[in-house]
């Protein structure tokens, strides 16, 4: 975990590799639409994966990814995130 | 109750319909309606602004995410079938600006209104439950205030509240709202009709089985209070890194890693193998409350072990058990408390809560800064140990505690502590070690409780015991030494003679080193003794004479000593030693004795208890005690003024300090008589009568002394206690009955008898009471298991160091070398392990808390099971024994070899053959089997109860029937008691049976005494005793009253009664005669308010002579009589005589004829009523503060007389009885009589009379034969004085009877 790494923008499959990370299996594992504590993710899991991906600069929040637990879900909130980080402040 | 909508700007929100409580709110909702006045579950927090804040946007805010948090508006109400709740758009929390800039300290303001606030109770079906406030403190300065009842919602849902009114102040885009509480309800409605729930709740089943009991990080439970205490420290950034570096490392989330080391933390402060903590779970992870404030957390048990493995392996197996736990998570804990039958507010699931909180970020609040500070999260029942930050930017550790456990101080210590030990323990993880190679002290702890509290260094001269009290001797000859009744020796004679003996002793070969042992009672010669073996340079051995020989002789074998020094009657007990009797010893030497004596030698050896079955002996050095005694005389100004109290018998190292301290000062050590230390009476009276300012008690001696009334008012320089745990209670007790100091002693015999002091003042409030802090040159560890110091407030084995430790065990370098191992803190000391287990108290103070081991102590006596086990197995027939403490009473269990059964009797017998009686069990079990558990130990918790033998068939009589109950009552026992239940084998022991006596007594005001109880101890047999007691139905006061059995053949004793009228008081002399004789007394007329009072002692006397005749019509009679009914009783013999009858003794006791007070005033009813006392056995002059009828009749009341139990009537006739016989006996002329006069004089009473002389008497009687006795007027049918009377009146009776025998 270096800021090299944080300042990238985030991407699917970076989350992909980081839940894969978090759950101690392999990325093929977590597809786009498994349910995501089906696999064993947890709460404490889940916020610490919000902050690592917070650090890439947009305002992601525990309760924007806790309703929906899918990579699929996840991707979209951080999509809508990334482009409204985007604009000009 | 209608649907309500929550608002026309309320967005997603929606609107609730009345619905019943979700499963996490009903279990507030019914704790809160089970402490209505409890305000705990009011959770607060302030957010201070500081800047420009525009406070009509920040309104519009608050109100407007108020619209989308329905459930700060929600109302419930009780139904039938249970609280059901709504929403209500009146209740929603508007916002409310509150200006208080104008005030002199508007932060200060503000913070007292929202403590009323939120420390106010809230009736839920009927308040508000949600209020906000805006303090506008200053132009640039708020403070927002936010109060929410926990039924509502949680934490995670306070913080999403709170930034849903950050994100919409002054926003144009706000993103997106608060999510609907609708969907919230119907989740839980669903998962509570749910198969997950049915799995969730086996899982738990499963995982919960053989759960510990929950215990806290100190012990004790409490309701939790209003307010907890709280504490908040940043973490810093070192231990974050660390911690979310190693985390990192492991693939563990940050949370779980310091939830593991914590919960480690929390299983050593409560000293179990294993713990369960609560872990809070927010329950938002794929729920539809992700983003909406309301109450659904949980609290998940976690259950952590004592694990030797790598941290690292520790931290995944406990991360493990968390991911298990979150995905049955949404089971709730009341549930599972519920399902494991734990009810009742101290049967908790779970310890102190390790509550992490990462999604707990900085609130951002455009144009101003913003600091949050939480109130109140709750209820705390023990303590709740929480982290709040990402941990990345800020972590505040975060202390919640109940603060009827835990002090602010605490509070302080774990907020250095626990970061510190996560430091270690990171540290640990990194380095591959375990957990429990992580010390939990502080450095700095381990400095403080290392050495700090042990810098005890005092200069003491290198010198002897001998020395000390030689020099003492040489300075004050004259001043007396030494008192044992009534004798007294002045220091000169008590050199002269223990001088004498000691040159004895040397010229037998006595000298450094050698071993003398004193068999002897207390008495003159017992201290004498004790002197003169050190004098010749030796150390004296105690023996206890009532220890079974095959104790002694083990003793004996082991120590070897040179001679025996034993009073002639015991000599036989120790065939083959050579022993020097009292009259064998040298009185005085004109010799000098050049003492021959160094610091490091041996000043006594005393065995105490041994776990193999052999007794070991502690061998104590002179410069070991000498620090002891030193320390106590100049702590507690111990002086020559001083009178200490010898009452202990010599074989417990307590008697060491009473024996010597008083001759290191000058001192007078006052022997009490033998046995005189188990009679509370006798006690007080030597407290009172001997101006003893300084004596010791055991506790449970203490307990016993302080239930008399003889203790009460007692005025008395300095009580010790140690022995055993001194209790909160007694301490109390002891102040509130007796005037004095009290001081808590502590100490094996292996460390100088005590190493620990503290002063258990009136004002002392200490639960537990202390055993305090260490004397001088002493060290007191309290070390883990691996031998490190602990913090204060943790379990910990208790360990001595410094100059009093013994040289070892006398023979025993196996036994010494295990006990006594090299101080690991200070390079070439020694430490003793005491056994004992204690913790710290901040302030430098030891509590004591047990044993570790196979030792016991039973009413302060020192007790290896050890050596009762071998006792029993070294019993025909027995194959294995194992001892127990149950219920405070000894049970041997037992397999006979073959199968075969074993007989209890003879079993006892065998055992109380072998060890002193206070070892022998009261039950022994035999078993078939023994019950083991799962790693093949015994299980001792499965050993059964022993069976209580309550006999077989129902009571018969009614006092059969009453004392049956008694037994029950006095024992506590639940059963119906049989007529052949025997009080020893239901339990009783020697303790019980003096409370059991004393319900005898009360109820059948007959004292059958303890001797009688232990030789017919069944029911039906001592019913019989009881029944053969006078039948005193109306209160004892008949006119004649049997005071012991009936016999037949000797004269019978006709016992007159003294002014009070009542002829109790000669009941022990009554019982003690021997051979057992039919006493009577005689009782006053005037008892019986109905009754006239009789005219003049003649017709008295008429009156009593035709009452003998009623019951003795024929023979010779005995009459004795103390004080008026000495005078009566001679008018007796006058009128007997006269009819023909033939007088045998006439004893007076300390009575003198009538005219010897014609001269005196008569008695005021006080002074009469003050009779009353002496009457029930007080002295009156040691009560002079009872002045009036009402204080007299209250203290009879509250001690257990018979006399104060009587109806206020028959008090009145005492009172009348008093007066009365006054009267006649200044109106009686005395007439000669034919018998011999045998007069007892009080010789200790009559200073300012000294005319009151048995002489007095020749006159009228045929030849007066005087006795003086060393007693007071008072004590003349007192226990002590009946000691001696009652064998001169049975000799005297005796020979009577004899010559009248020869005469008919």
């Amino acid at each position: 975990m270096t800021n090299v790494t944080n300042a990238m923008p985030l991407t699917l499959e970076r989350m992909r590799a980081d839940i894969a990370k978090a759950l101690d299996e392999s990325p093929e594992i977590v597809t786009d639409d498994e349910n995501l504590i089906d696999l064993g993710l947890d709460s404490m899991r889940v916020l610490v994966l919000t902050t690592q991906w917070a650090e890439t600069g947009i305002p992601l929040q525990f309760s924007d990814l806790a309703a929906h637990v899918t990579l699929a879900g996840w991707w979209q909130v951080v999509q809508r995130l990334q482009a409204g980080s985007a604009a000009p402040k | 109750m209608s649907e309500v909508s929550t608002g026309a700007d309320s967005g997603s929100a929606g609107s609730v319909q009345a619905r019943p409580l979700t499963e996490a709110q009903a279990g507030i909702w019914y704790a809160q309606r089970l402490a209505p006045e409890n305000p705990a579950y009011n959770t607060a927090h302030i957010l201070w602004i500081d800047g420009e804040l525009d406070v009509a946007a920040f309104v519009t805010a608050a109100d407007r995410a108020a619209g989308e948090a329905p459930a700060l508006s929600l109302r419930i109400r009780d139904e039938e079938g249970g609280p059901q709740q709504w929403g209500d758009a009146d209740y929603r929390p508007a916002i409310e600006v509150v200006d208080l800039a104008g005030e002199a300290d508007p932060a200060a303001s503000a913070r007292a209104q929202m403590r009323a606030d939120y420390l106010s109770p809230v009736d839920p079906g009927r308040d508000r439950l949600a209020q906000q406030r805006l303090f506008v403190l200053g132009p640039q300065r708020f403070a927002w205030y936010l109060r929410v009842h926990h039924l509502v919602t949680d934490g995670y849902g306070m913080a999403l509240f709170s930034e849903r009114v950050c994100a919409l102040y002054g926003a144009a885009d706000a993103g997106s709202p608060l999510g609907p509480l609708a969907p919230v309800f119907d989740e839980d409605t669903a998962y509570r009709a749910s198969d997950k729930r049915v799995r969730d709740a086996a899982y738990w089943r499963e995982h919960l089985a053989g759960v510990p009991a929950a215990s806290g990080l100190g012990p004790g439970f409490a309701p939790p209070a209003a307010e907890a205490l709280r504490l908040v420290r940043p973490l810093d950034a070192s231990l974050r890194e660390r911690l979310l570096a190693t985390a990192a490392r492991l693939g563990q989330p940050w949370p779980d890693l310091v939830t593991a080391l914590t919960a480690d933390y929390c299983r050593r402060h409560a000293g179990v193998a294993e713990a369960v903590l609560g872990v809070p779970a927010m329950g938002r992870l794929g729920s539809a409350s992700a983003s909406v404030p309301a109450m659904v957390m949980n609290v998940l048990p976690l259950r952590v072990a004592q694990s030797a493995a790598p941290v690292e392996e520790f931290v995944r197996s406990v991360g493990g058990a968390m991911t298990r736990a979150r995905r049955h998570g949404r089971y709730r804990s009341e549930q599972l408390r519920r399902d494991l039958g734990l009810v009742g507010a101290q049967r908790r699931l779970y310890g102190p809560l390790i509550n992490v909180q990462p999604f707990y970020q900085p609130l951002l609040l455009r144009g101003v800064t913003l600091r949050t500070e939480i109130l109140s999260t709750g209820p705390v029942d023990d303590v709740t140990l929480g982290f709040r930050g990402d941990a990345k930017t800020l972590l505040d550790l975060e202390i919640e505690a109940n603060p009827s456990l835990y002090t602010p101080a605490q509070l302080e210590a774990h907020g250095a502590r626990l970061p510190a030990f996560l430091h270690a323990a990171l540290a640990a993880c990194d380095a591959g070690r375990s957990l429990d190679e992580v010390p939990l002290a502080t450095p700095a702890e381990t400095e403080h409780f290392l050495y700090a509290v042990n810098d005890t260094a005092h200069a003491v001269p290198d010198t002897t015991l001998v020395a000390l009290y030689e020099a003492q001797m040489a300075a004050t000859p004259d001043a007396p030494a030494l008192e044992f009744e009534g004798e007294v020796l002045s220091y000169a004679q008590l050199e002269q003679r223990s001088r004498a003996l000691a040159l004895q002793l040397r010229a037998q070969g006595v000298g450094r080193e050698s071993v003398v042992a004193v068999a002897l009672p207390r008495s003159l010669e017992l201290v004498i003794a004790l002197l003169a073996v050190q004098r010749a340079g030796g150390a004296y051995l105690p023996l206890d004479l009532a220890h079974p020989d095959a104790r002694l002789a083990r003793i004996l074998d082991s120590a070897q000593p040179d001679c025996v020094l034993a009073f002639d009657e015991a000599a036989a007990r120790f065939p083959g030693r050579e022993v020097l009797t009292p009259a064998q010893w040298s009185p005085a030497s004109q010799a000098t004795l050049i003492a021959d004596v160094r610091p490091q030698d041996a000043a006594y050896v005393i065995y105490t208890s041994g776990s193999t079955g052999e007794p070991k002996g502690v061998l104590i050095e002179h410069r070991a005690i000498v620090n002891r005694l030193e320390w106590m005389r100049t702590h507690y100004a111990i002086g020559a003024g001083d009178r200490i109290l010898q009452k202990t018998p010599a074989t417990f190292d307590v008697s060491v300090w009473e024996f010597f301290l008083p001759y290191l000062c000058g001192a007078t050590l006052v022997v009490a008589p033998p046995d005189a230390h188990r009679d509370p009476r006798a006690i007080a009276q030597l407290i009172r009568q001997r101006n003893i300012t300084t004596l010791h008690f055991v506790p449970s001696m203490l307990s016993a002394f302080l239930a008399a009334p003889d203790g009460q008012g007692l005025s008395v320089q300095r009580v010790f206690v140690s022995g055993e745990e001194l209790g909160a209670e007694l301490r109390d007790r002891f102040h509130a009955t007796v005037r004095g100091e009290l001081h808590n002693l502590y100490g094996p015999t292996e460390a100088a008898v005590d190493v620990s002091y503290w002063p258990a003042g009136p004002d002392d409030r200490s639960r537990p009471v202390p055993i305090g802090f260490p004397v001088w040159n002493t060290r007191l560890y309290v070390l883990d298991g691996r031998m490190r110091p602990l913090p204060p407030g943790v379990v910990g084995d208790l360990y001595l160091g410094g100059v009093q430790l013994a040289r070892g065990y006398l023979g025993r370098a196996d036994l010494t070398a295990e006990r006594f191992l090299d101080d690991p803190f200070v390079p070439g000391a020694r430490i003793y392990r005491s056994g004992d287990v204690a913790r710290w108290r901040e302030d430098g103070a030891v509590e004591f808390l047990g044993r570790s081991d196979h030792q016991i102590k039973l009413r302060g006596l020192r007790i290896e099971l050890g050596e009762i086990e071998a006792a029993v197995r070294s019993a025909p027939g027995v194959a294995r024994a194992e001892v127990m403490l149950r219920d405070e009473r000894l049970v041997a269990y037992l397999q006979a070899e073959g199968g075969s059964g074993v007989d209890e009797q003879a079993l006892r017998n065998h055992v109380a053959a072998r060890v002193p009686d206070y070892m022998v069990p009261s039950a022994f079990v035999a078993l078939a089997d023994w019950p083991l558990t799962a790693n093949g130990k015994l299980d001792r918790g499965a050993l059964p109860a022993p069976a209580v033998h309550t006999g077989e068939s129902a009571p018969r009589t009614p006092t059969e029937r009453e004392l049956a109950a008694l037994y029950a009552q006095v024992l506590e026992l639940d059963v119906p008691i049989g007529a052949e239940a025997d009080f020893f084998g239901l339990g009783g022991d020697s303790l019980s049976a003096v409370r059991l006596l004393m319900e005898i007594q009360k109820r059948w005001r007959c004292d059958p005494g303890l001797g009688a109880l232990f030789a017919t101890p069944t029911v039906t047999a001592l019913a019989a005793l009881i029944d053969a007691q006078p039948a005193q139905a109306d209160h004892g006061l008949a006119p004649l009253i049997r005071l012991a059995p009936e016999v037949s053949g000797p004269a019978p004793l006709f016992a007159v009664h003294p002014a009070g009228g009542i002829a109790w008081n000669y009941r022990d002399l009554a019982r003690a005669l021997s051979p057992a004789r039919t006493v009577y007394g005689l009782q006053s007329p005037a008892l019986d308010l109905a009754e006239p009072l009789p005219e003049s002692i003649d017709i008295l006397a008429a009156d009593y002579a035709d009452r003998i005749a009623s019951v003795h019509p024929a023979g010779p009679v005995h009459l004795v009589g103390w004080s008026v009914g000495g005078i009566i009783a001679q008018a007796m013999a006058v009128e007997l005589e006269g009819r023909g009858r033939e007088v045998g003794v006439l004893a007076l006791l300390d009575a003198y004829p009538a005219e010897c007070w014609r001269a005196e005033p008569e008695p005021t009813p006080v002074a009469a009523l003050r009779a009353l006392l002496a009457i029930a056995g007080y002295d009156p002059e040691a009560h002079p503060e009872l002045d009036t009828r009402e204080r007299v009749i209250a203290f009879l009341r509250r001690g257990d007389s018979a006399l104060g139990n009587l109806p206020e009537p028959v008090l009145d006739g005492v009172v009348r009885a008093v007066t009365g016989t006054n009267r006649l006996v200044r109106g009686h002329h005395h007439v000669a009589c034919e018998a011999t006069v045998l007069h007892l004089r009080a010789g200790r009473d009559h200073a300012t009379r000294p005319h009151l002389q048995s002489a007095l008497w020749a006159p009228y009687a045929a030849k007066v034969e005087a006795v003086e006795l060393p007693f007071l007027h008072a004590e003349m049918t007192g226990r002590d004085a009946v000691a001696r009377i009652a064998p001169l009146l049975s000799q005297q009776m005796s020979r009577h009877d004899g010559l009248s025998g020869e005469n008919t």
